[in-house]
């Protein structure tokens, strides 16, 4: 039996080098992620690529302005991917709800819902900003100090209470069934 | 300075459509008012006239006045014209009602459905009013973008920040 804990350091090391990227464009900041993938800033060197599927990604960006009915997705995106995974937020809208404080429609403090690792300040952050956000992730998973999804675990209950309390109940299920009326029953209806 | 052709193209409109009123507000900008009853008849002379395109409907809220302003944005591609038609209805929810002309702009199916998730006005006859849109659950029926929705006070409550917001003006914690 081999103690897998011995070789942490090394798959660390590994995971810092590697990570794929899923990036959830909610909202302004996805426009700076063109310039960050092509040849301008290439994160590629850092061993960065975007990934089609949340079933295997590492890192997860949030760039921009989180919705109500986004973060519905958003925690599903979450939950659906393979453990060490770690979360970047962008701008200040996630951080603590930007020039829409007062909007009826974006939430405030991303955090409540799921665990943070790394936010990066500014309306919007420049591609630079965002290296920079990487790059202090990156240190962090080596040094062990990325631990949004242990901690996730660890306080389950009181991110699902804040996720239920903002959704309400039950609300996977009901935004599964929202739609059955209207993509089975009412489209015959119009038909004939 | 006036621009001939849409001058012309004003009055050739106005003289099938004797109820509306319209003028040239600057070069390639149009405006009609029309009663909304007759929105329908008059979209159609629209069509006729070579506006084949829906940009947007808008709404304006104007709750001194009791109304709210319905805006049809339609493009005529060949003069790069775009032309405004106002309407006014009433605001009143049971009241605020309007004929849908997604049978003559088929892209209208959408500008609609946005219209009555934030400003409450029905179109009769587009089957998928009621279909959910935009808005999420708890939202629906509120009508968030009329003027007298309290937006600071639905915060409050929706996301339970109470100590953030001072409503003292001098003292902004924000
Ligand atoms: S922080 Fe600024 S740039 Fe980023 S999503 Fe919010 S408003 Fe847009």
């Amino acid at each position: 039996m081999v103690d897998w804990r011995l070789f942490e350091p090394l798959f660390n090391w590994a995971r810092k080098k590697s990570l794929w990227i899923v990036s959830f464009c909610t909202g302004c900041g996805g426009i700076e992620m063109p310039p960050l993938m092509t040849s301008r800033y290439d994160i590629e060197r850092f061993g960065i690529i975007p990934d089609p599927s949340p079933r295997q990604y590492d890192l997860f960006l949030i760039t921009g302005y989180v919705t109500p009915k986004t973060l519905k997705r958003i925690i599903i995106t979450y939950e659906m991917a393979p453990d060490p995974k770690w979360v970047l937020a962008h701008g200040s809208c996630p951080l603590n709800g930007g020039i829409y404080w007062d909007s009826y429609n974006a939430i405030k403090h991303l955090d409540k819902y799921i665990p943070v690792d790394v936010f990066i300040a500014g309306c919007m952050p420049r591609p630079e900003a965002v290296l920079d956000g990487i790059h202090k992730l990156m240190e962090m998973i080596e040094n062990g100090e990325a631990d949004g999804w242990k901690r996730y675990k660890e306080n389950y209950e009181w991110y699902r209470k804040n996720q239920e309390e903002l959704l309400g109940e039950g609300w996977r299920e009901k935004e599964a069934r929202k739609w059955i009326p209207w993509l089975m029953d009412k489209k015959k209806e119009v038909k004939e | 300075m006036t621009w001939e052709v849409g001058e012309n193209l004003v009055k050739s409109i106005l003289e099938k459509a004797p109820y509306a009123e319209g003028k040239v507000r600057r070069e390639r900008r149009l405006e009609f008012k029309v009663p909304a009853e007759r929105i329908r008849e008059f979209l159609m002379i629209m069509k006729e006239h070579n506006f084949p395109l829906m940009l947007q409907i808008t709404a304006v809220d104007w709750p001194k006045e009791g109304e709210i302003e319905l805006v049809y944005h339609l493009m005529n591609i060949e003069l790069g014209t775009h032309a405004m038609v106002k309407t006014r209805i009433p605001r009143d929810l049971d009241k605020a009602k309007m004929p849908t002309v997604r049978d003559l702009y088929p892209a209208a199916e959408t500008y609609e459905r946005d219209v009555h998730d934030f400003f409450g006005v029905y179109f009769e006859g587009n089957e998928k009013m009621e279909m959910p849109w935009i808005l999420d659950d708890p939202e629906q029926g509120l009508y968030p973008h009329r003027k007298d929705f309290d937006m600071l006070g639905y915060v409050k409550k929706k996301y339970k920040i109470l100590d953030r917001f001072d409503e003292n003006k001098d003292r902004y914690v924000i």
